[in-house]
């Protein structure tokens, strides 16, 4: 118990140092009571940073809004009965300066019979990092492997802009998305200790922003998600080859010898 | 024979363009299970594969009994959202079943007409073939489809969620399934074939895992497919298979006893087939591949229907282009250096 409200309090100092810099992100709230064990329908809470003034809402598969308001910048969401992706955005604006960030959350459910395709594709902010595709069930955001985007502004494409990626392990890089706005982020090995197994390692945040200036306007968004540790770690595909090649000779000598048996007889 | 008017034939073409709308569909349904046609499908198409069109209803029923029924029982906590799921599965499962029964083996399994090939490839290279295995051997094997479906589906991922054994056995089958490796493999992944170090448990699963894809790359090329002999979807349809509109239907006569030519002809060595005077004679390991009706050569006695529709009457013209065509299929290969020698 105290071991996990030191690792959350410690994630929410981590991240307040790379966003002290940046604009409004979400991340995930500490556990305020232990945690939420495996109920797979208990609330999730998310901490909006640098969210004073954000109006806030949790669009569902369907793309219906609920106005959400946060409590001393945290946000409890609860299981609305429908199951797959939700979309948690807050957004503010001043007239000439909008901000906006996007975090998606897996809700259980009844089957919502939408596709998150729907979901992420739909115009959440002005200006949005668009997950093409959000790693699904089965997938996760993995070290090592490439998260694809299109920043997306009133839902066309920005193409050659600016896109920074800062995680919870203190790396910082700078992306450019190309002529159709698509962008590839290599997540980074940066995980300081790696114990074998998924069950092992907690996952890490990442977060991408991205500015757009229009009409003497500033557009500026944060997408948040978090990313594991690639299992490669403890996971050896040579080793597998070789025990498939054992398989294999098994089952030669199983063949051989079962049709010696036969001609014996 | 025309192609068109052989069974075998079509049913190849169905389980080939099956093969690649359950390996690549997501190109064309979508990335997300959303997207996908069910959810719950009833052959081995897995999640694991990033382009499936379509998962197993193994998957969702491992997790379902190890997340959600384990932890519920434990929490004394047994509600609808317990069992909603379950039966959501379940029923999706069942109307898929009641549609196609147990053709979902036979013509549309990623697993099964890789099988296949593999052993078309078998004969094509002159390995000496075991045509029907040993009525004692298939006797043997025959509950090993029931223990696969009761302790690596239900009791173990039960179990797990629980607390009784690790997590390592929450969705033990899949751990195991051939088709996690093979489906990934077509799909340009590798990530599906390691040995997991992590822990002892998901060592020893791994390790069964591939040495299961090994033996069945080797053994489909001599014998007619080996893993739906012990698949757990196999057992699950048998389950079910009443209530499917597919049927598989005998006339029996006199003449059924000395022929025997159905159950020769059976990829699964089911030999009731031909000693059977049921009317319904779709076997707990039938897969519906038809096969058996294809080499009745009596007019009318076997059928596949569809609910009361015939797909296929057994017949003693189709029997004979039949035999030819597969004389034909095997006269072109040269016998086999054992077969030579002896």
């Amino acid at each position: 118990m105290k071991k996990r409200i030191l690792m959350g309090a410690s994630l929410a100092v981590a991240l307040f140092n790379f966003t002290a810099h940046a604009a409004m992100l979400w991340s995930p709230a500490p556990a305020k009571h232990g945690h939420g064990g495996h109920d797979r329908h208990a609330a999730k809470s998310y901490l909006l940073h640098d969210g004073a003034g954000a109006s806030i809402q949790l669009i569902n598969p369907k793309l219906n809004a609920m106005p959400m308001t946060a409590e001393q910048g945290r946000v409890s969401v609860k299981a609305m009965g429908m199951d797959n992706y939700h979309a948690l955005v807050a957004t503010r604006s001043d007239g000439s300066h909008h901000e906006s960030a996007v975090r998606y959350v897996y809700m259980f459910g009844k089957p919502s019979g939408e596709s998150p395709s729907l979901l992420m594709g739909h115009e959440k902010a002005a200006l949005e990092l668009e997950p093409a595709p959000y790693a699904r069930e089965h997938w996760r955001y993995l070290t090592s492997t490439d998260a694809l985007f299109i920043l997306r502004f009133k839902g066309d494409p920005v193409a050659f802009a600016d896109v920074k990626m800062t995680t919870g392990n203190g790396t910082r890089l700078e992306f450019k998305s190309d002529a159709e706005g698509r962008l590839s982020i290599p997540l980074p090995e940066d995980f300081p200790a790696v114990k074998p197994g998924r069950m092992g390692n907690r996952p890490a945040e990442f977060v991408l922003s991205a500015t757009h200036e229009s009409n003497g306007k500033t557009f500026a968004t944060t997408f948040s998600a978090d990313y594991h540790i690639n299992p490669d770690h403890w996971q050896s595909t040579p080793l597998g080859l070789a025990v498939v090649g054992g398989g294999m000779l098994l089952g030669g000598l199983i063949t051989w010898r079962s049709r010696r048996r036969k001609e014996k007889k | 024979m025309p192609l068109w008017k052989n069974l075998s034939v079509i049913r190849k073409v169905v389980q080939l363009l099956a093969f690649l709308f359950l390996v690549y569909g997501s190109v064309f349904v979508g990335f997300y299970s959303a997207d996908k046609l069910s959810g719950a499908f009833p052959a081995l198409a897995c999640a694991y594969d990033a382009k499936t069109a379509d998962y197993c209803v193994l998957i969702p029923l491992q997790h379902q009994l190890g997340h959600l029924l384990g932890p519920a029982i434990n929490a004394g906590a047994f509600g609808l959202s317990v069992i909603m799921p379950i039966l959501t599965t379940l029923g999706t499962f069942l109307i898929l079943f009641v549609l196609l029964n147990k053709t979902f083996c036979g013509w549309l399994c990623p697993l099964g007409f890789f099988q296949e090939v593999l052993g078309m490839i078998g004969q094509k290279l002159r390995l000496n073939r075991t045509e029907s295995l040993d009525d004692k051997l298939v006797d043997r094997i025959r509950p090993a489809k029931w223990l696969m479906l009761g302790l690596l589906v239900i009791l173990l991922p039960l179990a797990s969620g629980l607390g009784f054994v690790g997590h390592e056995l929450g969705d033990p089958f899949c751990k195991i399934c051939p088709s996690r490796i093979l489906t990934s493999l077509f799909a340009g992944q590798l990530n599906q074939l390691y040995i997991d170090t992590s822990s002892v448990g998901f060592m020893i699963l791994s390790i069964i895992a591939d040495l299961l894809f090994g033996l069945i790359l080797v053994l489909s090329l001599t014998m007619r497919q080996p893993f739906c002999r012990i698949c757990p979807l196999l057992a699950m349809h048998a389950l079910f298979r009443k209530v499917g509109l597919v049927k598989l239907v005998k006339n029996y006569t006199s003449r059924c006893d000395k022929c025997g030519l159905c159950a020769k002809a059976c990829p699964m060595d089911i030999r009731e087939i031909h000693t059977s005077k049921e009317k319904d004679i779709l076997m707990p390991d039938c897969t519906l591949c038809g096969r058996c009706v294809e080499f009745c050569p009596d007019k009318g006695v076997m059928a596949m229907k569809y609910a009361v529709i015939p797909i296929i009457v057994s017949d003693p013209q189709y029997f004979k282009a039949r035999n030819k065509a597969q004389k034909a299929w095997e006269g072109r290969q040269k016998p086999s250096r054992r077969s030579n020698k002896a």
